[in-house]
């Protein structure tokens, strides 16, 4: 069993915005842990940016993953998490029917995310 | 008195807020600011003038804003100055003080890891969705409304 972390992240009219995105993911193929857990990740886009979720799939599955782990890269209950996600990667299932795809909490869930709200909120008084 | 203000783009779909009322809380339990509350841009309640309305009301000094962005994009460059200008014109004796968004953060990757060891097969993929609908307002903006999905207004002919 061989497991992709796919990043399902918006995408941007304006790529440069996906750059502080990219840093997050460069920092996790970093770590031992992850690269043990996930040892193929990729990013793929919904709108605007390549490669679409579904090419960020095929890559995923050429580089031999048995298992794709889904993360929407994306911090509210919407549309997109509630319904063009899961939708994405149902159509996804359908096509591979080997390979076993799951999706996890998109990040805006997390209560690491409340940890660096609270240090933005620090850094911004201690040099005010 | 300082108070947080998480600033939020706000959102046509009952029950978007889960994530950040969620931060609001966890931020309250943390104890380091008086008050926290959420304000949104657009669709959501509570607006953010209004947050800030009821904030100063209450005695608020000096108000943090932290953006609820991953990107310090048009919402976070454009938007929030305006409508940060509009807070000073009405309140000149509340300092507001703009921290930057998410962006870039070690923890961000510890809540991607997270995330991905939390995965869930198929049949768990529209949780969200349920639980969005468990928020029901019921708005006729909501993408939900009329549909089977939502708990109040099933159907746009009968109304209750």
């Amino acid at each position: 069993m061989s497991n992709a972390l796919l990043v399902m992240v918006h995408g941007s009219p304006t790529p440069v915005a996906n750059e502080d995105m990219f840093r997050v993911v460069e920092d996790l193929r970093a770590r031992s842990d992850a690269a043990e857990a996930f040892p193929v990740v990729e990013v793929g886009f919904m709108e605007c940016n390549e490669p679409t979720i579904p090419e960020a799939i095929e890559r995923c599955i050429a580089a031999g993953a048995t298992r794709v782990v889904a993360v929407p890269y994306f911090l509210h209950t919407g549309t997109h998490v509630c319904g063009d996600l899961p939708t994405l990667l149902e159509e996804a299932q359908a096509r591979y029917p080997a390979v076993e795809f799951l999706m996890g909490d998109y990040i805006g869930l997390s209560p690491r995310v409340t940890e660096i709200l609270a240090a933005r909120a620090e850094a911004a008084t201690a040099s005010a | 008195m300082d108070a947080l203000v998480l600033f939020s783009h706000g959102s046509l779909l009952c029950g978007a807020g889960e994530a950040l009322d969620a931060h609001a809380e966890r931020l309250r339990a943390r104890g380091d600011f008086d008050r926290v509350e959420v304000g949104y841009l657009n669709y959501s309640e509570p607006p953010f003038l209004d947050t800030v309305a009821r904030i100063v009301e209450a005695g608020a000094k000096r108000i943090v804003v932290v953006p609820y962005f991953l990107v310090a994009g048009y919402f976070v460059t454009s938007s929030l100055p305006k409508i940060l200008n509009e807070a000073r014109a009405i309140y000149p004796e509340v300092e507001f003080i703009v921290a930057d968004a998410l962006r870039h953060d070690a923890g961000l990757a510890d809540a991607l890891l997270d995330a991905a060891h939390s995965a869930r097969p198929a049949a768990q993929w529209r949780e969200p969705l349920a639980r969005a609908a468990a928020a029901c307002r019921p708005s006729p903006q909501c993408p939900l409304y009329g549909t089977s999905a939502c708990p109040k207004v099933p159907s746009p002919e009968a109304p209750t």
